[in-house]
């Protein structure tokens, strides 16, 4: 085997073995690199940004467990600058497992940091089944479809609530999500309501969302660590996606460099051949 | 009246949900569309319970008739039951019951599923890395439009490949985004969209007069 059959033909194992090399070694030596902010990141941030103090925004929770290391950072820098602009935040979920357990979870703990008052700053609805029905029930009612919220807490006994009665009572929609619900948070809600909706998602989705943007009926887009590296820094708090981004940097410039190793492999032992063959 | 009963519950539903959309609030029809909402959202409830009774019913007769891998029933069982019954339990009979931070619900979650769900997910970092090595080549025009795409978007999607492609031309970062995310992509995603929603306009059409009745369980 002459060396460019062996750069298109690489064992499948040391790809393996590269790819945990250049996982690992940002995390023992962590490095910064600028980041650019998009356009669509920007137009989020400054979208919640311009919303009066009190305003109240619907953020969602509808994540599963197993995309988190791109959902989360996005959740957790979005609640970050609700919180910091002293805005209400309302919580729904549409992910029975996990959802409001993710949505407690981050909630609770960054508004002990921000001492924001349950209730009163902040509520976690939960998860209601059948989510078209949610949605779309949410802009007549809400308490029709939440009688209580994630700790089966009556409605009528959180003063928040009392000022939330559906979409027209909220200025913004924030949608973290990691599944195709987002189509129906523009379908249903935005197209419907007329409320702003903005959205964080992971770096798989983000590319058919850009129709929604470039129409008009999205307010901004994150897409992936990416985008939550770039809300982090728009809302100066840098956290796990800014980190991330250093892993993420390495992996996608690993696989770039396999794949030109593996085409100048193919092309050069194509030559060869043909040059043996004439 | 098996059919018949489907059939007309349907298109009544149906119907009532579209002329909801063009009343007022407050109107009869909008107040009956709400209640239509609320009767689905309850009827979601039960059909996950359904699904529960359904997964114990399928494991149990696994179990009990000791089938080809009936220990991964066992495993399955014990899954429903222990992750399920103390999120459906009252808080009030104890702190561990319930869905809250603390319960043992909320436990199973943070520290089993998380991580495992994590794990399954990062193994696909190393299956990506080594098909898109063995897949990735320049066999066509088609496949090297693809690779070349493929790898500039890579490169957008980073700090330093955004840098790299600075260096290459001031501009390359903005053409990136703005003709192949805001260009192609979203001509090509629109369609999509477009064509999908007109889908499903139409079996929404075809349930709401009959034709369609696969829901039911026959053609």
């Amino acid at each position: 085997m002459n060396i460019w059959q062996r750069m298109s033909s690489i064992d499948r194992h040391y790809v393996y073995l590269l790819v945990a090399a250049t996982v690992i070694f940002p995390l023992i030596v962590p490095a910064h690199f600028p980041i650019g902010i998009s356009p669509e990141a920007r137009q989020l941030y400054e979208a919640v940004d311009s919303l009066p103090e009190g305003s109240v925004v619907l953020l969602t929770f509808d994540m599963y467990a197993n995309n988190l290391a791109e959902t989360e950072p996005i959740a957790r820098a979005a609640l970050y600058h609700l919180f910091r602009k002293n805005l209400k935040v309302v919580t729904v979920t549409t992910i029975p497992f996990g959802g409001p357990s993710i949505a407690e979870r981050i909630t609770r703990e960054l508004a002990a940091k921000y001492h924001k008052t349950y209730g009163v700053d902040y509520v976690n609805l939960g998860y209601k089944p059948n989510y078209v029905s949610v949605l779309k029930g949410m802009g007549s009612s809400i308490e029709s479809i939440y009688p209580t919220d994630n700790s089966s807490t009556p409605l009528a006994q959180l003063p928040l609530m009392q000022t939330v009665k559906n979409y027209a009572d909220m200025k913004f929609i924030y949608v973290v999500a990691d599944n195709g619900i987002v189509d129906y948070w523009i379908s249903i809600v935005q197209a419907q309501y007329g409320i702003r909706v903005g959205c964080g998602v992971t770096s798989v989705m983000a590319p058919k969302l850009y129709a929604y943007v470039g129409s008009g009926q999205m307010t901004g887009l994150l897409g992936g660590m990416k985008g939550a590296a770039e809300y982090e820094l728009l809302v100066g708090k840098e956290g796990l996606a800014v980190t991330g981004m250093g892993i993420q940097s390495l992996v996608h410039l690993l696989i770039i460099a396999l794949i030109f190793i593996g085409n100048l492999g193919f092309f050069m032992e194509k030559r060869r051949a043909a040059r043996a063959k004439s | 009246m098996k059919r018949t009963v489907p059939l007309i519950l349907a298109f009544i539903s149906g119907i009532v949900m579209v002329i909801a959309f063009f009343c007022r609030e407050g109107s009869l029809a909008e107040n009956l569309s709400q209640e239509f909402l609320i009767w689905s959202s309850i009827i979601g409830g039960f059909s996950l319970l359904l699904g529960c009774a359904s997964i114990v019913r399928v494991q149990w007769k696994h179990v009990s008739q000791q089938k080809s891998g009936w220990g991964f029933s066992v495993v399955t069982l014990a899954a429903v039951l222990i992750s399920g019954l103390p999120g459906v339990f009252a808080v009030s009979w104890s702190p561990l019951f319930g869905r809250g931070t603390g319960s043992i619900y909320d436990w199973i979650f943070v520290y089993i599923s998380t991580p495992m769900s994590g794990t399954m997910f990062g193994i696909l970092a190393f299956y990506i890395a080594s098909a898109a090595y063995r897949a990735f080549r320049a066999r066509s025009a088609e496949a090297t439009l693809l690779l070349i795409t493929a790898s500039l978007v890579m490169l957008w999607r980073i700090p330093m490949g955004e840098a790299f492609l600075g260096t290459i031309s001031s501009h390359l970062v903005d053409f990136v985004n703005t003709y192949i995310m805001l260009g192609i992509n979203l001509a090509v995603q629109r369609g999509i969209i477009i064509g999908a929603a007109l889908g499903a306009a139409s079996m929404s059409l075809r349930i709401l007069l009959g034709i369609e009745r696969t829901y039911m369980g026959r053609g």
